[in-house]
């Protein structure tokens, strides 16, 4: 029988995933729209006075160095970390099998590990207009000086709760639950068509 | 040419020409214009009517404080109504409609009302409503009547009946400094700002920034001041940190510096781009506002003064230099101040005949009578207008000698033919953001107007708004505001060289004639001098008061124009200074804000949807779909031809005779992981969980604090620190909330983390007689006989090649497994399941059988945890531990919540045959027609097939002591009434004898 590596896990945005250009996409897209489909997501908590430890441990399990201080993060080599409240981390790698590495490394003295790899969707919004399209859904601050390369925001639209991580100088990872991706995805779409975006 | 439109001049685009059509008739205009500026010089003088009199009234202003020509605006069938035209840019294909009027505007039969003037005058539905009494007909009784014709009466326009398509979007922004106003002042402050490096935002209620300098024919650094402007703002927006946000108004002032503002991003164009949306609100977050918005201008108060061609003098002087169109062609100018002249040189310059200046000053500046001169016109100081003539349009004007220091006239009223009059009562600044931002308007004797409080939140004052009316004022205030608000200190500026006409602040304190005649103080809601008087008879003394007897400066334009003449008058009846009298603080919003654009993209769009990880097969195979709360899930597998009950019945007997699956992935899922977790649960359980072996479940019940049931489900232990606390669908978010707070607020000390992982984990609960077989059939890597897997045993292994966890739990009363899977296999999983289930007579079954088979059981759900119910009340009593405190331990046995009459869980066995009702009353005696004495209530009711008869679940007064006894289920708002018999809620198999094989 296959295992279970081999069965393939399917997006809620499936059906609602139409590549191509969209929207009023004529004179150049705005945005490009993408889902990165990592392998892992994991939830980390460390109790109060363990955060140095949980830090210390997602180095060594991922070779990711995070900033102190809340919300800080930090992305490279299909990987990614941030810190989406005290004491609290979510960590991505495009590989599978994170959960198990923490759970090696992570102590019960240090805090929990949380298993998040089928229940959240991350869904990619990039290019020169990716600040501006979400700006329509969130109230946050996407400006660079605010919202530094690799940092986290835990944030809400309506009733979508998301983190949401800058990747990249006008890249940014927002992960929704997953039950509600495709309405957020439906959304999002529907927020680009003002500066044409590109379903990649 | 249009008759009305100036040689040349204006910030308008002659070369192109742009249709429309207003009532029906085709107009032309050109890009650059307004409705109003179109029309006025298409010759139209006549715009709409009035609300209560239907007066014919013309244009007052030129931009937002416009009262009188409201239009609706029709975009296919949505029609939007009460627009100023004076705010409505032209383009082709625009269709516009005027107001009030039956069944033209030019022959309104509406206008009979202003015969019955005194009928009608302020307060007068105060007085309708106390009577009088005639006949019959008295107090409210005579107002019901009257409330027919006045309702169909009142209103400004017409909203609309269809839905509107438009596309309104929402926006958040965040920056250093939003400069609010991009006239001279807020276009310097933008520009000090942003040289600081700041972060700007620079919004402008008109299409085209610049304000004042796109009219005022002044010069700024040697270039025309519209040249200036459109320099200036040039520069702007070739840098990156500054955003333009024209056709905007900033029309809330809230806390934390927040702001509110509007956008009509696509209101002038004939065809929005494609994804551009109609308005765009805006939440911007500023660090510093400066205020640069302005000030707008007064009218005066005698009779007439609102007839069409009645006009403000700084309006016609747009008219003339931005718009390139004469109001009229014999123009006089009625005045308390110096700033009309330079709309009377403007006029003239335009091509119009300046016929008088009146101005209520015996002594006008030697400056200003040189500058009349140059319109050679006649001057009449120490005169005032009292009477202005003409029914559709204005005809002529009376003057006559008048004493501004006793207010009174004298001599012969002497009669001067015109087309147009233009009127100035002084300038009042915008100081509506402020006012809304905290703080009380401080009156200023010298400038008769009430200037900005000193900030309570973080804004400066530039320009007009702070009463500083000069240019050079303006420019110098804007740059110090800019650097200010960006925490600079003061640099050296070059401020511009400004030619400007003359003329000096402030205006004489004169707001009304008092003549006989209509004398209007609020255009739009029709509220005379005479009214104010009127309210001050009758006992009003408080402004706010005067305010909602008289309807003053309530109506859509907020008083722009009304409020400070109203309250001068006021302040005169009483004898009383006006600052005395003091001012009402404004409030939100600023001017209309459409209500699309409060909805945002929740219009018709985005209403978030959870979907399971199997919505996609359940729709493909024939499922009809069910909201509950944002889920949705399948209702039933309907096959062709079959009504919901007949498919529940079929499923349910599917599921009783074979086995069935049903999607649980929606079941709230919160991982409760940590040293203490099990503590935790101890504490918000009321049964004990720290006893539970890893690799089982148990069914737990949580209170509410105040001793009342919460929510239940089953808890697995998944490891010795690790459970998988499951919660009912409706409360999942309620739970956590629960759990949250008592982690973070009462016991700190605990090491536990909860997460929600319903998401994480696709569910679906398969039971039915050969449910086990099922199993065994595809389960790998572990046995799921009686012995490996017990009841509330927990398993783990693969189907399908994929991991699942299984749990043997039963809410269907039948042998039944609830298998769990990541959630992006559950499709898979779900379909390996169906397809090995075939041979067994598995069937997919929906919410209705679900219900169905749980009420057969007496299972409660959120129907019956209701909020109102305990423990006891439900027949969970013995889940209460008496070994431990619990959340809700210490006030669940209050006398109320013991009582031997509360309402306790029941079955009811409908004796007729005939379906029951949700929310239906038991009631004990026969009374069909006056149905009483309730007992209880039907929570949830159904057509069980494994009893052949129509049962429901009902909370009922003395439960279980009633059991077989009868009595009468009462529907009046159904219709339905008949005998029903109280049973014991365990319907159906009640020693479990199913479920545990």
């Amino acid at each position: 029988m296959a295992r279970s590596i081999e069965i393939e896990r399917l997006s809620p945005l499936a059906q609602v995933y139409r590549a191509g250009p969209h929207g009023n996409f004529e004179d150049g897209v705005g945005v490009a729209l993408s889902e990165p489909r990592p392998g892992s997501i994991v939830q980390l908590a460390a109790w109060p006075g363990e955060e140095r430890r949980m830090i210390d441990a997602i180095r060594t399990v991922t070779g990711l160095a995070l900033p102190d201080g809340a919300g800080g993060g930090v992305s490279e080599g299909g990987k990614a970390a941030f810190g989406f409240a005290p004491g609290k981390f979510t960590v991505v790698d495009e590989k599978d099998g994170l959960a198990a590495a923490f759970a090696k490394a992570i102590t019960p003295a240090i805090g929990t590990v949380t298993d998040l790899s089928h229940g959240r969707t991350v869904i990619r919004i990039e290019g020169p207009e990716a600040e501006w399209v979400l700006a329509k859904f969130f109230a946050i601050d996407f400006s660079l000086a605010a919202f530094p390369l690799g940092a986290g925001r835990s944030t809400t639209h309506h009733d979508v709760f998301a983190q949401i991580q800058r990747t990249g100088p006008d890249r940014f990872d927002v992960h929704v639950f997953r039950s509600f991706a495709r309405s957020f995805w439906t959304a999002l779409c529907h927020g680009s068509e003002e500066v044409g975006y590109e379903v990649a | 040419m249009s008759p009305r439109r100036t040689e040349q001049g204006g910030r308008i685009d002659r070369a192109r020409t742009i249709r429309f059509t207003f009532d029906g008739a085709a107009y032309s205009g050109h890009p650059g214009d307004t409705l109003a500026s179109a029309l006025l010089a298409n010759g139209v003088s006549l715009f709409g009517r009035s609300f209560k009199y239907h007066r014919p009234r013309g244009v007052l202003a030129a931009g937002v404080d416009e009262p009188n020509a409201l239009v609706t605006i029709l975009r296919g069938e949505a029609r939007e109504p009460n627009i100023p035209a004076t705010m409505v840019e032209i383009h082709d294909g625009l269709v516009a409609e005027s107001q009030n009027r039956f069944p033209s505007l030019s022959w309104d039969v509406s206008a009979v009302n202003q015969l019955a003037g005194p009928l009608i005058s302020g307060g007068f539905y105060y007085k309708t409503f106390m009577g009088p009494i005639i006949g019959p007909l008295k107090g409210t009784r005579f107002w019901m009547v009257c409330e027919r014709f006045i309702r169909r009466a009142a209103g400004l326009g017409r909203a609309g009946t269809v839905p509107d398509k438009a596309r309104y979007e929402r926006m958040n922004a965040f920056c250093d400094v939003l400069v609010v106003g991009a006239g001279p002042a807020g276009l310097t402050a933008a520009k000090a700002a942003a040289e600081k490096g700041a972060r700007v935002i620079l919004a402008d209620l008109e299409p085209r920034l610049g304000g004042s300098a796109n009219w005022s024919g002044e010069v700024i650094d040697g270039k025309p001041a519209a040249e200036w402007a459109a320099a200036a703002v040039n520069d702007l927006r070739a840098v990156d940190n500054v955003r333009l946000l024209p056709r905007t108004t900033v029309w809330g002032y809230y806390d934390g510096n927040t702001l509110a503002a509007l956008e009509r991003v696509s209101d002038h164009k004939q065809h929005p781009a494609k994804g551009e949306p109609r308005h765009r609100q805006w939440t911007i977050r500023a660090k510093t506002v400066v205020l640069a918005t302005g000030a707008l201008e007064r009218p005066l108060v005698f009779p007439g003064n609102d007839r069409p061609g009645v006009m403000l003098a700084g309006a016609a002087e747009r008219y003339a230099n931005e718009f390139g169109v004469l109001p009229g062609q014999k123009v006089a100018v009625f005045t308390n101040n110096d700033s009309a002249y330079r709309a009377a040189h403007a006029l003239k310059q335009a091509g119009a005949a300046i016929v008088a200046i009146i101005d209520v000053r015996a002594d006008i500046s030697a400056d200003m009578l040189d500058f009349a001169g140059k319109a050679e016109t006649e001057m009449l100081p120490g005169h005032a207008v009292v009477a202005a003539e003409g029914g559709r349009k204005l005809t002529g004007i009376k003057v006559q000698r008048f004493d501004a220091a006793s207010g009174t006239v004298s001599g012969e009223p002497r009669s001067v033919a015109v087309d147009c009059l233009l009127m100035s009562g002084g300038w009042s600044p915008a100081i509506h953001l402020a006012s809304q931002a905290g703080a009380k308007a401080e009156w200023n004797e010298a400038l008769q107007a009430f200037l900005p409080p000193k900030p309570t939140q973080k804004w400066t004052g530039a320009g007009a708004f702070t009463g500083a009316f000069s240019t050079d004022e303006a420019i110098e205030q804007g740059h110090a505001a800019g650097l200010a608000a960006c925490s600079a200190g003061r640099d050296h500026f070059d401020a511009p060289a400004i030619e400007a006409a003359p003329g000096a602040p402030g205006s004489e304190p004169v707001f009304e004639i008092q003549v006989t005649g209509k004398s209007f103080v609020d255009f739009q809601h029709d509220v005379t001098a005479e009214d104010v008087r009127l309210a001050h008879r009758e006992g009003f003394v408080s402004v706010e008061h005067l305010k909602r007897y008289t309807t003053l400066g309530m109506a859509t334009d907020q008083g722009k124009t009304s409020n400070v003449p109203g309250l001068a008058i006021m302040a005169a009846a009483l004898g009383k200074a006006i600052p005395q009298v003091g001012t009402t603080r404004f409030r939100p919003p600023y001017s209309a804000v459409s209500i699309g654009s409060l909805a945002g993209e929740r219009h018709g769009d985005l209403k978030p949807e959870r979907l399971t990880p199997m919505h996609d097969w359940h729709i493909a195979n024939g499922a009809t779909m069910y909201s509950a709360g944002l889920w949705w899930r399948p209702q039933i597998y309907g096959h062709a031809g079959e009504t919901v009950e007949q498919a529940y019945v079929r499923e349910t007997k599917g599921t009783r005779g074979t086995a069935g699956i049903v999607d649980v992935s929606t079941l709230g899922k919160i991982a409760v992981q940590g040293p203490d977790a099990a503590e935790l649960l101890d504490r918000v359980y009321t049964n004990m969980f720290s006893t539970l072996a890893v690799g089982k479940a148990r069914y737990g019940l949580m209170l509410r604090e105040d001793g009342l049931a919460f929510d239940d489900g089953t808890t697995w232990r998944l490891g010795e620190q690790d459970f998988l606390m499951t919660t009912t669908t409706a409360n999942a978010g309620k739970v956590m909330q629960h759990l949250e707070y008592f982690l973070d607020v009462i016991w700190p000390e605990l090491k536990v983390t909860i997460t929600s992982v319903t998401d994480q984990w696709a569910g679906a609960a398969i039971g039915g007689p050969n449910a086990r077989a099922i199993l065994a059939a595809c389960v790998e890597g572990t046995a799921v006989d009686n012995a490996a897997l017990p009841f509330m045993g927990i398993v783990h292994g693969e189907i399908g090649g994929v991991p699942v966890m299984i749990c043997r739990l039963s809410f269907s009363g039948e042998m039944a497994f609830e298998v769990y899977c990541g959630a992006d296999w559950g499709t898979h999983v779900w379909e390996t399941l169906m397809e090995v289930g075939k041979p067994f007579g598995l069937v997919p079954y929906g919410l209705e059988a679900l219900g169905t088979m749980r009420i057969e059981k007496g299972h409660v759900t959120g129907a019956e945890i209701d909020g109102r119910t305990t423990a006891r009340d439900l027949h969970l009593d013995w889940m209460l531990s008496k070994k431990k405190p619990f959340v809700g331990s210490a006030m669940m046995d209050r006398e109320g919540l013991v009582a031997a009459d509360r309402l306790q869980l029941v079955g009811i066995v409908s004796l007729d045959n005939r379906p029951l009702n949700g929310g239906a009353h038991i009631v004990e005696q026969l009374d069909e027609e006056n149905p009483h004495g309730s007992i209880g209530h039907i929570t949830a009711c159904c057509y069980s097939p494994s009893l052949g008869k129509y049962i429901a679940l009902a909370l009922v007064e003395g439960g279980k002591a009633r059991h077989g006894s009868r009595a009468f289920t009462s529907d009046p708002l159904r219709g339905r009434f008949g005998p029903v018999e109280i049973v014991s809620h365990h319907f159906f198999d009640p020693e479990g004898s199913r479920m545990h094989g």
